[in-house]
């Protein structure tokens, strides 16, 4: 049974390290459904590690992780994703070999085109699925102003277009968690502002965000709980507002 | 049959086969990034499965050669059995480096796999009989009624009809959504598992596919030309397939058939005339170097290999994206 009243994702007692390097040291945090989760700290202090084992891209050495109150510690990227849970990267990765349409149509969840029977039965079997998914995928486009990049090879796109790209992706496989990791940076800013618009849009249908951020004022306007790591372990956790006047979070990440 | 006339219908029968590998090969690295340096293998398993298939039982062979299997089956079984074989030693090959290795240690592990499988269908006479290979298949005769030249004529059009459907069998897999998700796959593993996409399932459903179309191709060939050895199978011919492919085109199906044409039967088959140019003869005796000719064709693709690399990466027809347009309404 899933309860309303129940975290989406719960981490206890998180691990990862390398070789002697303790880069997650035993963290524990939550994030609430329908909520937007900041996560802060100096650079090193295991922030994208910590993104990277919940997400299955990395396998933990120790700690749980739970959706939905269900154990999916060490899952596979993809058996997440299938799950709804949907993580972009620090270094935006687009496939660069399809255009940029072509990118958000590859990431919609259950294409009849991509089953065995869309083998076999080809365009009559897909066609519909496939005319729905492109509807959707203009739509996408639409919204980020980048309808006119649609046939551009993803590789030729600017750093800035490629996460747009990313995130357009992430959000075409209608996810219930996303996992972002620093979603803002190389954007220009009205399109930041537009971004943060749309993901406070998306909280109020349901989604989940777990944010890896630089920029603390992204963080004060999104994000309604925020995790500060530091040298990978959890050092406070609360409103920003809070945080900017605790002593500890001051001294691990000067807060102008 | 004049022997020009006759001489067309090995270069035809060439073409077809080497197109079918081609394509199978396209599919694998081309399309979906698997550098598959040991697909050779899978059209040496569609090869000898043929053979094993069609031959007798081995004990009526006698000294003369040694194999398992002698089913004494017809044609179309040999074949169907040729393609089911390619497709199961692709995925075999497939699971020795997909699952755990990043792609550049996957090339590796599958050419270490093709070196291996030639070694060891080598050394152990019993089960293929070795060095020497198979030979002496029962002539295989479509419209057995007919003259010889009509019979030869056939198999150009049954290879033909193999390859509009096997390119039938290719397009499903290299257009459409699932062309797409492979093409992900192949740009970034990480990213096409990030939305959910099986990197490793995908990967050996692609080298299942490719091996068909490998096991189809070689079977094809070993019916035409009789007799099978690890002479015909050595690794380096998978580099022949893989020039075929860069020349021509990575993930573009048109441009590794044109590629397939240059590599296959203009400079390799091309290169056998060299012989009857007598300052090649003479350079040949002067150096001790018999196979001279032979080694011009390499010398000529490893070329090719690197001037594209290094130039044209996208090849003679590059990949082609289908266009959406702007955003309606």
């Amino acid at each position: 049974m899933v309860s309303e009243a129940r975290p989406i994702l719960e981490v206890s007692g998180l691990v990862k390290h390398y070789g002697g390097v303790r880069a997650v040291d035993g963290i524990s945090f939550s994030v609430e459904r329908g909520t937007i989760t900041g996560l802060i700290g100096p650079n090193g202090a295991g922030k994208s590690t910590a993104l990277n084992v919940i997400a299955g891209f990395l396998p933990p050495d120790g700690g749980r992780v739970l959706l939905d109150g269900e154990d999916v510690t060490g899952q596979a990227m993809h058996r997440l994703a299938r799950r709804g849970v949907v993580r972009t990267f620090q270094l935006a990765r687009v496939f660069g070999g399809l255009t940029t349409i072509e990118n958000l149509l590859v990431a919609a969840p259950g294409q009849r085109g991509e089953s065995a029977l869309g083998l076999l039965g080809g365009g009559r079997y897909w066609g519909k699925s496939e005319n729905e998914v492109l509807g959707r995928a203009r739509q996408m486009l639409g919204a980020f102003g980048m309808q006119d990049k649609a046939d551009e090879y993803a590789r030729n796109l600017s750093g800035g277009q490629k996460r747009a790209v990313e995130t357009m992706r992430a959000l075409m496989t209608r996810p219930k968690l996303l996992l972002l990791d620093e979603p803002m940076a190389g954007l220009s800013p009205s399109l930041s502002r537009q971004l943060e618009d749309m993901f406070l849009g998306l909280t109020r249908e349901g989604l989940s965000l777990l944010l890896v951020e630089h920029s603390l004022d992204t963080v004060d306007r999104l994000c309604s709980k925020v995790v500060v790591m530091a040298q990978g372990k959890v050092l406070a956790e609360g409103r920003m507002s809070e945080l900017r006047t605790r002593k500890e979070v001051q001294d691990a990440y000067v807060i102008g | 049959m004049g022997a020009w006339e006759f001489y067309l219908v090995v270069l035809l029968v060439y073409l077809g086969t080497d197109l079918l590998a081609a394509w199978g090969l396209n599919l694998e690295f081309g399309v979906t990034g698997v550098a598959n340096l040991g697909y050779i293998v899978t059209i040496a398993a569609g090869a000898y499965a043929y053979v094993i298939f069609t031959l007798g039982s081995p004990a009526s062979a006698g000294d003369f050669q040694m194999y398992v299997g002698g089913f004494g089956l017809p044609f179309p079984v040999a074949l169907a059995a040729g393609v089911v074989a390619g497709s199961v030693v692709g995925v075999l090959i497939g699971i020795t480096g997909l699952k755990r290795l990043r792609q550049d240690y996957q090339a590796i592990a599958m050419l270490v796999v093709s070196l291996m499988a030639a070694t060891v269908v080598s050394a152990d006479t019993p089960f293929l009989n070795g060095n020497a290979g198979l030979v002496l298949l029962p002539n295989f005769a479509p419209l057995s009624d007919q003259d010889p030249e009509i019979q030869r004529w056939a198999y150009v059009g049954i290879v033909a009809f193999c390859c509009v459907i096997g390119y039938f069998v290719l397009r499903r897999f290299t257009t459409g959504p699932i062309g797409r998700t492979l093409r992900a796959v192949r740009d970034d593993e990480y990213a096409a598992a990030a939305i959910g996409k099986d990197v490793v399932l995908l990967r050996l459903m692609v080298q299942a596919a490719g091996g068909a179309l490998g096991g189809l191709s070689g079977a094809l060939l070993v019916g035409f030309i009789g007799g099978w050895s690890p002479g015909a199978w050595a690794y380096v011919e998978t580099l022949a397939l893989l020039t075929a492919v860069i020349v021509g085109g990575m993930g573009n199906d048109r441009g590794v058939s044109v590629g397939t044409f240059l590599i296959a039967i203009l400079i390799l088959q091309g290169v056998q005339f060299l012989n009857d140019v007598p300052e090649l003869k003479a350079l040949e005796a002067q150096f001790n170097r018999p196979a001279l000719t032979q080694d011009l064709g390499w010398i000529v693709l490893g070329t090719l290999t690197i001037l594209f690399i290094w130039f044209r990466p996208q090849g003679i027809l590059p990949e082609r994206r289908p266009k959406y347009g702007e955003v309606r309404g």
